[in-house]
């Protein structure tokens, strides 16, 4: 399997750099380190050691003591797991600052993304800011105008909940059709963690919001100042101060110490480095709810305020990065989510959408989180064209590409959310395609 | 402005219904925690402008007093015309092209409201250096944008009394959200016709290569000297932006030929040109890469860095 992996991944990527024009190839070369060192490692010692650690030999860590407690008091991933990393598409932005990256979703297990792999998205940089200058003040139409401290705002009940974190271009680079021959980077921008934090509801109650308070402009304290404006019945609803993640204070890439987080929406609206909210009667149309975030129609009018995420799912085994090897048994799995609630249903095809079977939901299955989806599956080597379709509690089933670009066309950038495809070939690797 | 009245109306009534039967707790305070946030406290950080004008600080500025800012901090990513360097927004340009097949967004082809570039400008621009620029400097800047965009005259004064009144062309085609805006449905069985299948590819290889960290080669790096150390943090923060992706005709921080090339002239001259500004054959060199709150020393030290690092 691993030699099959190995193979694979070295094809792949020579037919890549045939693909590429001259002058990126030469770029890409620059960059010098190549695929999956991991991946390489883990192969190259399988075979070194093929004749002493593999049964009936005993294996030489058997035979020895490991390393001691504390030796990384701070524990990392196996090194034999290097190749699991966030990565970036670089003509994507102008530079790294303001930019993004992607989870590894083709490595990673159950629903729960680790920190250091959670996808980012900066607008001016990740800033570092110190929890004890750091103060979120809360004002405008409110009877008590209030400064927070990092402490007042932990000394507040605190509330925990499992919630996707997804930024609305996922997908964006194939409107006009398929692109990236990568999971990671037809998807990656998404990631998947249990927050926790204060209500911002219980806050609101705090410094008394007046009747006419109906938007509020949440505010970051990054360079780019980031703002948006959030209607006061998602605030009421389930918005959180987050300053946790996965059981640890927020990551700096994800806002530390203290951000906003609208579970469902697109994640831009989660102001991360919160430094302020100013409850106002209209919203304020900013930057990156005018210029940016709205989505371009054909009739040249544009859609505002798009905030959630509709229902979508992708099918993370096989795919590019996770080809199948000889005809055999094999599991089908995926990721399917929604913005508008749980998941109710996942079918999956394997013939481009004639024929669709369900498949089974695994583990968790939790409003506004990412959903594991199952089918096992017997191939006889065939190709096929795989697709996965999931449908949320409100009865929405995830569109064809075609029918969003019928309502949509091809230039609004955010929430392409259609049913993906991919091209199982006979060799078991796989192409990302699209289906018209 | 009317209009936007009219919206704001429309998702009152559609917030009333969410909220009805779930309003805030009329109690305040209930956990007594957090201080109370002063007049002072409230206007350092209350930077925030909305279409109507509110927000917006007393002030003003003239499209020629803008003409020259515009040139030094923003022209070296946007462009002179606001034509955009590189991958960096273009700011003017492309009316009428929304329904094309590429549209061209800018200020002028895009933005609903005037309001939002003077907010923009007053707290991320410039980019190296955001919330830097002075109120004044703020109006001068946004009168210009908007003069690239012929959608004021070379003589206009912007001013806190006529931003709100200055009528974006494209304000009229923006509308809330209407998703969900498909309807697919649960079929299970010759859903379609298998013959009519089309597979299209991928359009082109351009999928990154999916190299490992970078911290594999750190090992063979030459070691900085200590001011190149000390500028690294200022190029980080300040330089990187134009000398990173080589815009504006700046020297990319690898390309040993260009630097070879400027540092005939000596490092003093090299650094005197970081520090005051420089127009060359390919590109300009804004004072301090635009970034006036540097120190000559912090430039000095940048320089360095960008001279010695590979």
């Amino acid at each position: 399997m691993d030699n099959n992996k190995k193979e694979s991944t070295k094809d792949y990527l020579g037919k890549l750099a045939n693909q590429v024009p001259e002058n990126s190839r030469r770029d890409f070369l620059k960059q010098g380190v190549k695929f999956s060192s991991g991946l390489a490692a883990t192969v190259a010692s399988g075979s070194l050691i093929a004749n002493n650690n593999l049964p009936p030999n005993v294996p030489s860590w058997s035979k020895s003591l490991g390393t001691g407690v504390v030796s990384t008091p701070y524990g990392i991933p196996s090194k034999f797991e290097t190749n699991v990393i966030r990565r970036t598409v670089p003509w994507l932005t102008a530079d790294k600052i303001s930019s993004i990256s992607m989870s590894p979703i083709q490595e990673l297990k159950g629903i729960i993304t680790p920190n250091g792999l959670v996808f980012e998205r900066y607008h001016a940089g990740a800033p570092t800011v110190n929890p004890e200058e750091h103060r979120l003040m809360i004002h405008g139409l409110v009877d008590n105008p209030l400064i927070f401290t990092m402490d007042d705002l932990m000394q507040f009940p605190s509330e925990s909940a499992i919630n996707f974190l997804e930024c609305p271009a996922n997908g964006g680079m194939e409107w006009r059709g398929p692109q990236m021959e990568a999971l990671q980077f037809t998807h990656g921008m998404i990631s998947c963690c249990e927050w926790t934090g204060v209500k911002l509801s219980t806050l609101l109650a705090e410094v008394g919001v007046q009747t006419k308070g109906k938007w509020i402009l949440a505010e970051g304290a990054d360079g780019a100042g980031m703002s948006r404006s959030i209607p006061m019945d998602k605030a009421l609803d389930d918005a959180l101060i987050v300053y946790a993640q996965n059981g640890e204070m927020l990551r700096p890439e994800q806002g530390y110490p203290v951000r906003l987080f609208n579970p469902g929406w697109e994640g831009n609206t989660s102001v991360k480095w919160l430094r302020r909210l100013e409850i106002g009667d209209k919203p304020w149309h900013h930057r990156e709810e005018t210029s940016k975030y709205t989505d371009l129609m054909p009739d040249g009018r544009s859609r505002r305020f798009s905030y959630e995420q509709e229902a979508n799912s992708v099918i993370t085994s096989p795919c590019p990065e996770n080809p199948w090897g000889q005809k055999g048994s094999y599991e089908i799995e995926g990721l399917a989510w929604s913005g508008r609630g749980k998941i109710k249903q996942v079918d999956v095809s394997i013939d481009g959408g004639v024929t669709w079977r369900p498949a089974r939901l695994k583990g968790l299955v939790l409003p506004k989180a990412l959903t594991r989806f199952s089918l096992p599956f017997k191939w006889d080597g065939a190709p096929g064209l795989l697709q996965s379709r999931a449908i949320d509690e409100t009865g929405y089933v995830q569109p064809t590409i075609s029918q969003l670009r019928d309502a949509r066309g091809t230039n609004s950038i955010y929430h392409k959310n259609s049913i993906h495809t991919w091209k199982l070939q006979s060799n078991g690797k796989i192409k990302n395609v699209q289906l018209k | 402005m009317f209009s936007l009245n009219k919206v704001i109306i429309v998702l009152s009534i559609i917030l009333a219904t969410f909220v009805s039967g779930n309003t805030v707790a009329a109690e305040t305070g209930h956990f007594g925690l957090g201080t109370k946030a002063t007049k002072a406290e409230i206007a350092g950080w209350d930077i925030d402008v909305r279409p109507d004008g509110q927000g917006l600080p007393k002030g003003q500025g003239s499209v020629s007093q803008g003409e020259g800012m515009y040139e030094a901090k923003c022209a070296s990513c946007h462009g002179m015309f606001g034509e955009g360097e590189g991958r960096w927004p273009p700011l003017a340009g492309g009316e009428d092209s929304l329904t094309e097949d590429r549209p061209h967004k800018t200020v002028g082809s895009y933005w609903p409201y005037a309001s939002t570039l003077w907010d923009y400008i007053n707290r991320a621009m410039p980019f190296p250096a955001p919330q830097t620029l002075s109120v004044e400097e703020v109006y001068a800047i946004s009168a210009y944008v908007l003069y690239l965009n012929d959608l004021v005259e070379d003589d206009f004064v912007l001013t806190q009394d006529n931003l709100a009144s200055i009528k974006m062309p494209n304000e009229a085609n923006f509308y809330m959200d209407d998703r969900p805006d498909t309807s697919n449905t649960r079929c299970m069985k010759n859903c379609k016709d298998p013959k009519k299948i089309i597979v299209v590819e991928s359009l082109r290889g351009i999928t990154p290569e999916q190299e490992a960290s970078e911290s594999s080669t750190a090992a063979s790096k030459p070691k900085l000297s200590a001011a190149a150390i000390e500028g690294k943090a200022t190029y980080t923060s300040s330089c990187v932006v134009c000398h990173g992706s080589g815009v504006a005709g700046a020297p990319k921080l690898d390309d040993k030929e260009s630097w070879a090339k400027r540092l005939e002239q000596g490092m003093d001259t090299v650094v005197k040109h970081a520090i005051d500004g420089y127009m060359g054959e390919n590109g300009m060199m804004p004072p301090k890469g635009g970034n006036l709150t540097l120190t000559d020393e912090q430039v000095k030290n940048a320089v360095q860095y960008m001279v010695e690092a590979e």
